[in-house]
């Protein structure tokens, strides 16, 4: 496995915040050509599907849409092609990708209104606050 | 005097300066070996009594009490004066100094054997060491607990008792709590001189709770005189003599009694232990959690063991004034339910009849949209036998703000007196029970209702020998009793005067009359309440120094849902009703309702209330939240979270609170402080936790006439089965052994 993910390499400082841009596009690119491997090697097909994970790759993304600062990009993108890295390279277990990005992601869909009070938010959330 | 000597004197003393946990008493005994006492005279003749005599501490805060000042002797323990109360024994005068002896088969509430011999001590001018716990003490006696004698008697006997002890701790279940473990390290000696073969005894059984390992008995007999003295049956029995000594059931016989949990408590070694427990865990990898039982109404203080998410055991926590030292089987040995059946999700009855899982957010929409679409005096909410104080507070709050007032708590009938607190709690307090020299028992079975109440009554007829008098059906006591009918006529003549047990009640002087909570579901109660209570006012039961006349209550949740006021509005509503809101209720009669009701079910087990239900909200069980229950004698209490919610449940304020808003009539509390403010202005006695506040007034001479005849109908027992009574112990697989087995059919 390690052959196949030699191209991922963790980039030098972004110069601007439109140099960060393009790198993130880059890096979803990758992340979206590496998903038929992912699909294969953690036997995703009959949980979920290529587009499903497409669209939770690019919602993780835009989770940090608001940050603008190149240096938190850059780290962002660093943490984001690490977390790639371990995943094509099998160190994960299928059990994670079904919770962190399978399941998970459809519990980010939940919380999506704002209008209700702290305590309602918390109560969807969990039972121990 | 040997170093050893002097070390533990040292570490006497430094123990005793920073003496906050009496405690650790064991540690702070070192190991001592035999040589240097075989020269005890010369050891004797150097131990002088020591000059300076720190203040010591009864052990675990013994207390003394004199009845009577004049009765005070002074004995010298250690060379150190106590006073104490005549009659008491040279071991607990060595607890009132704060000495504490190594016992086995000494036990605070049963009777004294002496036959263990490990309490001897020396006492100067007796020829021998005497076995403290069954010598009294006598005026001026000078007691020495650490001289060599005592410490070569002490190591001689454990020297014996270990000589047929099979040496199989690393797989006994009492390992690390066990006494014989813990006093052979402490006392007793270094080496065995014991060569030849370990007897060994066939195992006894006793049925599916108690485990038995007879051949690690030691013969202390507390498990004996418990099953005699506080139990009341008489299973338990020795056989044979010397080293064909066993205990045993006499016959093939499973030990049939509602508390025989509590001989693995009392049982110093592993020769009992508990059946469920085996090899599960061992004791220092459990962590405690004291908390409040909900099995009955008694309220029995406990300890959850737990490990990791999971109930281990439940343990008795002493309480003198509830459960004493004792707990009833149910309440020891329900805990595994709290693993079976559990609602983990909410779910929605799809339109195939089949739940299916959905989001918190989707539940509640559902609900708070129905809620909305059915008239408010449609709307029923009905609190279970488990629920907490919280809980029905915000239920109560949630549907009255939905102009719904048919709310109440299962069990209290169709139209409870929530009025007069006197009218449904234990007026005399359980421990003011022991007071009493006369009871009439009126429609209750308290060995299955309440077993720790019951205890109580045995332990006052045994000790004072009060005349019990009883009217209900036929049923099993351990105390002599007398019979005096089976309906309601027999109150009417006991009323009357008629009755030849009425010349009992009205000689006695402190009489008491409990009313089991069965009555509350009959058509006549008004009318039996007010017959018993003109019994109370004839025996003179009720007087401003003496309350009673007591209300036995069936369920935890009981107490506190009449504190709040929970009555309902109309009797029937029910069988109108198009919204029902089921509280952990599961023992509600559903069928009458119509058949296009919308029901909510929130609750933690898949029990009865589930298959009527439309939506499912799970909560989390009494072991996972904190909540206040009151007890039948009207102390307020609260359960400490041991454990973690299963699945997504929630705690059950939380749920109706977020469902408040969700409907859009928000509750103002969120969080458990400002929901029991609200409770401080509807009932501020359930704030006053673990103190029992007495009632007011009494209802004798505050009730209004009551209209109404007595039925004709004999009262009926309301506890079918003892180890089935709720949710979470019908969920249970020792329950279900139990009930199959111990029975009586
Ligand atoms: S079984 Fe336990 S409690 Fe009973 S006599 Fe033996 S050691 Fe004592
Ligand atoms: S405790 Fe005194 S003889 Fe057993």
């Amino acid at each position: 496995m390690a052959s196949s993910v030699k191209y991922l390499r963790v980039p030098p400082n972004s110069g601007s915040l439109e140099e960060a841009r393009r790198r993130v596009f880059e890096f979803f690119k990758t992340a979206c050509r590496s998903i038929p491997t992912i699909m294969e090697i953690y036997v995703l097909d009959d949980v979920v599907s290529p587009s499903q994970l497409r669209s939770t790759i690019a919602s993780e993304i835009r989770k940090n849409a608001h940050v603008t600062n190149p240096k938190v990009i850059d780290m962002l993108l660093f943490k984001g092609t690490e977390e790639l890295n371990l995943i094509v390279e099998h160190s994960k277990q299928r059990h994670h990708m079904l919770g962190q990005y399978v399941l998970g992601h459809n519990l980010i869909h939940d919380q999506g209104n704002n209008d209700t009070s702290d305590f309602l938010q918390k109560f969807y959330k969990g039972n121990y606050y | 005097m040997g170093l050893g000597h002097l070390a533990s004197r040292a570490l006497l003393r430094s123990s005793r300066l920073g003496a906050s946990k009496p405690s650790h008493h064991l540690l702070r005994r070192t190991v001592v070996s035999t040589p240097e006492l075989h020269n005890s005279e010369a050891a004797a003749a150097e131990a002088q009594p020591e000059p300076d005599l720190p203040k010591r501490t009864p052990v675990a805060g013994a207390r003394v009490h004199f009845p009577n000042p004049d009765d005070a002797i002074e004995v010298f323990v250690d060379g150190y004066p106590v006073k104490i109360p005549k009659g008491m024994t040279v071991l607990q005068a060595c607890e009132v100094a704060g000495v504490d002896i190594p016992r086995f088969c000494y036990h605070d509430r049963l009777s004294i054997a002496g036959n263990c011999r490990m309490c001897l001590v020396e006492v100067e001018k007796s020829p021998k060491p005497v076995a403290s716990c069954a010598m009294p003490a006598l005026p001026g006696m000078k007691i020495k607990t650490d001289t060599p004698i005592a410490k070569k008697a002490r190591e001689g006997v454990m020297e014996f008792l270990l000589m047929n002890h099979p040496l199989d701790c690393p797989i006994c279940d009492q390992g690390g709590e066990c006494d014989l473990q813990d006093q052979s390290m402490a006392f007793g000696s270094d080496r065995g001189r014991f060569t030849e073969t370990k007897r060994s005894v066939v195992d006894k059984n006793l049925g599916p709770l108690v485990k038995t390992v007879m051949t690690r008995c030691i013969q202390c007999t507390r498990c004996v005189r418990f099953a005699t003295e506080i139990a009341g049956v008489q299973d338990l029995g020795v056989l044979g003599r010397g080293s064909g000594e066993e205990i045993g059931t006499y016959v093939e016989n499973l030990m049939t009694s509602e508390l025989s949990g509590n001989v693995i408590d009392i049982c110093p070694v592993g020769a009992l232990t508990s059946k469920p427990f085996a090899f599960k865990a061992r004791n220092w990898e459990l962590k405690g959690t004291e908390s409040i039982d909900v099995s009955d109404a008694v309220g029995s203080n406990i300890r959850i063991d737990s490990r990791g998410p999971e109930v281990m055991r439940i343990l008795p926590r002493l309480n003198e004034d509830i459960n004493e030292e004792w707990i009833s089987d149910k309440t020891r040995f329900f805990y595994d339910g709290l693993k079976r059946q559990r609602l983990n999700d909410p779910m929605i009855r799809g339109a195939d009849g089949r739940f299916k899982t959905v989001s918190w957010r989707d539940a509640l929409a559902v609900v708070a949209e129905v809620i909305h679409q059915v008239k408010p005096e449609e709307i029923v909410g009905v609190a279970g036998k488990l629920s907490d104080a919280e809980s029905m507070m915000a239920l109560k709050d949630f549907l009255n703000k939905m102009g719904s007032n048919n709310i109440w708590c299962e069990g209290n009938g169709p139209n409870p007196n929530a009025d007069l607190r006197s009218g449904y709690i234990m007026n005399t307090s359980i421990s003011g029970l022991e007071k009493a020299d006369a009871f009439l028992l009126v429609g209750t079975q308290p060995r299955v209702e309440a077993a720790m109440v019951n205890a109580r009554i045995r332990k006052t007829v045994r000790a004072t020998n009060a005349k019990v008098g009883y009217v209900g059906p036929s049923a099993d006591f351990n105390y002599d009793h007398e019979h005096l009918g089976t309906g309601p006529e027999a109150l009417t003549e006991l009323a009357e005067g008629r009755h030849p047990f009425y010349s009992t009640l009205s000689n006695a002087k402190n009489p008491v009359i409990i009313i089991g909570a069965g009555i509350f579901g009959r058509d006549d109660k008004d009318a039996i309440l007010a017959v018993t209570e003109k019994i109370a006012k004839n025996i003179n039961a009720v007087r401003p120094d003496w309350n009673g006349l007591n209300v036995l209550l069936l369920n935890a949740a009981q107490a506190a849902s009449l504190d709040l006021g929970l009555v309902p509005e109309s009797e029937k509503s029910i069988e109108s009703a198009k919204f029902v809101y089921l509280m952990g209720a599961d023992d509600e009669n559903v069928d009458k309702l119509p058949e296009d009701a919308f029901v909510v079910y929130q609750g933690h087990h898949g029990d009865k209330g589930v298959y009527r239900a439309n939506v499912i909200l799970p909560a989390s069980a009494f072991s996972e939240k904190e909540g206040t229950y009151a007890n039948t004698e009207g102390c307020a209490q609260t359960t400490v979270p041991a454990v973690p919610t299963v699945g997504d449940a929630r705690d059950d304020w939380k749920i109706i609170r977020a469902l408040s808003e969700v409907a859009g009539v928000n509750l103002p509390y969120d969080s458990l402080g400002a929901i029991r403010a609200r409770i401080g202005t509807v009932a501020p006695n359930l704030l006053q936790v673990e103190e029992r506040e007495p009632a007011v007034f009494s209802s004798v001479s505050l009730r209004p006439d009551v209209k109404g005849t007595i039925g004709k109908a004999p009262f009926g027992s309301v506890v079918e089965n003892f180890y089935m009574t709720d949710a979470i112990s019908r969920a249970s697989k020792i329950m279900a052994q139990c009930s199959a087995l111990l029975l009586k059919k």
